[in-house]
């Protein structure tokens, strides 16, 4: 028995321990203390961050990876289901990155929502996420997957909907939830077709056993879903709404954890995309389009969070990329780097939300560098770590992407559109910092804004010190499966900073122009379409749910009496019967006596025909 | 009489049991009598307030107008097609996001004052789910555009399948005289030898 891989699983079991204590404790009749959310919720997970590193530590050290399976929940024949936790490279680093910006995210949270009266309620939705969230990530059999998938998927619900007074919040809650349950039908039905085919749910008995068969349906299954919990084009219009709930669940939840569990699915099953070339085509041409598209919607938003729920569905349009590369381990690298840089944004414009007395709009802001400094100052970093400069966080795996997009020798158009939006992704960043940092302030004179406050500073901190070094060291600890292309031509290898520097100056270009109007009014046909986001939820919102709703309706007034009591009931008798009466009535024209003489007649010749 | 006493019992106990029964059906009792009966006083619809046949006199159109709380001119029924719509109000389609959001409601979430008549989609309509207020272009320009874009990014991605990245400009070399054992070659044979470059 290996020390090493039992310290391993002892660990991280007591994580789940420590975080599933206090919601247990919440079942009990006794009140939960005032603090409870700061003293019981965020020690948990900060204390369950620490435990993490150890097995982090080990598996960088010694690359141990371990499976526990314990509790049998069902045992057929020869199908079984296992509580079965996996503990490799994905699960053992996404773990400690989960936690330490769950931690920085409940300690904001804890100023954020301070003066809200439901607050303890409020951390144990967070924290049940979280158990979610690592259930998720540590399974070992689709059924756990989807334990976890269901539950991050009604806690995201529960949680978009904190404020379930305000009709918005409650459409946009009900929105994920019917977006992310399409993709649920890919997700079951993937799993069945496993169950059926395969004989098992287990990842590595899937693995082994798919050797040689057509696994085009559950891939594609397993794509629907992916595009249904990631945001990707055709699925997407519920993360920009969910943007109704508090920003701590913006940072936690639609940024760095909960979306890319579809990703995170696509990497896990990687060794059954690996074989399909329509699937990867499939994941490259969704990918590329949902990272234009978003980008393309992130340029004309005036509502801060809209502007980084569309970069994170940018992002995850560009892990769809990698996915579709055929890349896993690259697209796992920069769902960690994101994580870190995308939460700190969230909070960032959090902090500048509360300090403006909740004002959303970036056209009302300004000039926040001179009175929040240091929160602007991580809003720049964390931009540009977003936009891929050079040995930031970002930078690791972004351009690595880049690299090995220009590498590849697949669909041009998709590398193409795909560079286009590396470069869009530098013109919404520089709008947000040149409207929100940059000029003078645009709002009527508020105080205080200050940044005294550790609850607000030292989260921010702590990110903007992951979002610096963490894609540096988590590179220099693992070791990629799939060797990166290391030649190729300059501007192959400098294509991302290129293309990200001409976005900046493009877009400082078209920012200092706006201090002289060029037009009288100005075109607006480009603009609607990017504000309204190519009018998709508007035709789609309107469309769909009028036809199935009133059709639904139609069917339980209507069409049901209409069909059991006139079309085929009593009065279908009733047609029929005067139909078939009104016609044999008419054919008989009462000649009875004719038609006795005609049977005697016919009787006689038969008889005598026959007797002779 | 002394015999007859039980039957006398009886007789009473079931004329007691009927009016019991009796005062049950009637309702508007209280307590306990309202829980066995599930009716309580001034509970339920009224019977001229309930949906009636298709209104055919002008006197039916306002007695049906009136029982709706609408005015006269304002009420439209549904055309008599055996749909089963009776003397219902045809309401205009509009959605719920349409209405005043800062008029004081008497039910603020639902945009909707007590006795106003209620839309036969009513919960198709409500604020959560379809809406029917003005968009900012026309449905048709809408349409275009976005299938435009969607069809012109189909389009583009077909045509970068065809023309992928890199395009070869020579056939690709293999080693082992073009993989001559491994696409099925005569291990005893001597294959010819395959020279891919010369220095």
């Amino acid at each position: 028995m290996y020390p090493t891989s039992l310290v391993l699983s002892s660990t991280l079991l007591m994580i789940l321990i420590f975080l599933i204590t206090p919601v247990l404790n919440t079942l009990s009749s006794k009140p939960l203390p005032q603090n409870w959310s700061s003293t019981h919720v965020k020690s948990a997970v900060k204390m369950s961050f620490f435990t993490s590193l150890i097995p982090l530590f080990i598996f960088f050290n010694n690359g141990t990876e371990t499976i526990v399976s314990s509790f049998t929940w069902m045992d057929l024949a020869t199908f079984d289901i296992n509580i079965s936790l996996k503990f490799d490279i994905y699960s053992i680093v996404f773990t400690p990155v989960a936690l330490y910006v769950t931690w920085s995210i409940l300690e904001f949270a804890s100023w954020y929502m301070h003066s809200d009266p439901a607050m303890n309620r409020f951390f144990k939705y967070l924290l049940i996420f979280l158990i979610a969230m690592i259930t998720l990530v540590t399974a070992n059999n689709m059924f756990q997957l989807f334990i976890g998938w269901e539950g991050v998927g009604i806690m995201s619900f529960l949680l978009i909907g904190w404020w379930h007074a305000r009709a918005d919040a409650n459409t946009a809650a009900l929105q994920a939830v019917l977006y992310n349950r399409i993709g649920d039908i890919g997700l079951i039905i993937a799993m069945a077709w496993i169950a059926t085919n395969l004989n098992s749910w287990e990842m590595h008995q899937i693995f082994l056993f798919s050797n040689n068969m057509d696994l085009t349906l559950p891939l594609l299954g397993l794509i629907l879903a992916a595009a249904g919990k990631s945001a990707q084009f055709g699925l997407h219009p519920w993360l920009p709404s969910a943007m109704e709930g508090p920003t701590p669940v913006s940072a936690l939840l639609h940024s760095s954890t909960m979306v890319v569990a579809g990703i995170f699915l696509m990497v896990r099953m990687s060794p059954l995309l690996e074989t399909n070339p329509l699937a990867l085509t499939l994941c490259l041409c969704l990918g590329a389009l949902t990272t234009l598209f978003t980008a393309i919607c992130a340029l004309t938003q005036n509502d801060i969070k809209k502007i980084i729920a569309f970069s994170t569905s940018s992002q995850l349009g560009l892990m769809m990329v990698t996915i579709g590369l055929n890349q896993p381990q690259l697209a796992f690298l920069h769902i960690c780097t994101h994580a870190f840089f995308k939460a700190m944004l969230f909070l960032c414009s959090g902090s500048i939300i509360h300090s403006l007395n909740d004002e959303q709009d970036i056209r009302k802001m300004g000039g926040m560098h001179r009175l929040t400094p240091f929160t602007s100052s991580s809003m720049t970093l964390g931009s540009l770590a977003l936009t891929g400069t050079p040995f930031l966080a970002g930078f690791f795996s972004k351009d690595a992407i880049i690299e090995a997009l220009n590498n590849s020798y697949l669909n041009a158009w998709a590398l193409l559109i795909t560079l286009l939006a590396t470069s869009l992704t530098a013109v919404y960043s520089l709008r947000v910092i040149f409207f929100v940092s940059m000029g003078n302030p645009r709002f009527p004179s508020l105080s205080p804004i200050n940044e005294n406050n550790p609850l607000v500073i030292n989260p921010i901190k702590r990110l903007a010190f992951g979002s610096i070094v963490a894609g540096l060291l988590i590179c220099s600890n693992i070791s990629l499966l799939k060797t990166p292309v290391m030649t190729m031509p300059f501007f192959a290898k400098t294509a991302a900073i290129v293309v990200t520097l001409m976005g900046f100056l493009v877009a400082l270009e078209l920012a200092l122009m706006t201090s002289k109007q060029a037009f009288i009014t100005p075109s607006l046909n480009t603009h609607r379409f990017s504000n309204l986001l190519a009018f998709y939820p508007n035709i789609m919102h309107r469309t769909s749910p009028a036809n199935s709703l009133t059709f639904g309706q139609t069917i339980a007034t209507q069409v049901m009496d209409l069909s059991w009591l006139e079309k085929s009931g009593p009065k279908l008798m009733i047609s029929l019967n005067t139909a078939l009466a009104s016609t044999v009535s008419n054919a008989q024209k009462g000649a009875v006596k004719t038609y006795l003489t005609s049977l005697l007649l016919t009787l006689v010749l038969t008889t005598l025909i026959f007797n002779f | 009489m002394r015999t007859s006493h039980p039957l006398i019992a009886v007789s009473m106990a079931i004329v007691g049991f009927r009016r019991w029964a009796q005062a049950l059906s009637k309702g508007q009792g209280s307590g306990i009598s309202a829980l066995l009966s599930g009716s309580r006083a001034a509970s339920g619809a009224a019977k001229g307030n309930l949906p009636g046949p298709y209104p055919k006199t002008p006197e039916e159109r306002a007695a049906a107008a009136k029982k709706y709380n609408l005015t006269a001119a304002d009420y439209q029924p549904f055309p008599d097609q055996g749909l089963g719509y009776g003397d219902y109000p045809k309401l205009p389609d509009r959605s719920q996001h349409e209405r005043d959001p800062w008029y004081d409601w008497d039910h603020p979430d639902l945009r909707r004052n007590w006795g106003e008549p209620i839309h036969w989609d009513f919960d198709a309509y409500i604020r959560n789910r379809v809406d029917t207020s003005p968009t900012v272009l026309s449905w048709s320009s809408m349409c275009k555009q976005l299938f435009g874009f969607i069809g012109f990014m189909l389009f583009m991605f077909y045509l970068g399948e065809k023309f992928p990245c890199y395009q070869p400009i020579a056939p690709k070399q293999y080693p082992y005289n073009d993989l001559y054992l491994e696409k099925g070659g005569d291990p005893e044979k001597q294959p010819e030898a395959v020279k891919h470059y010369e220095i």
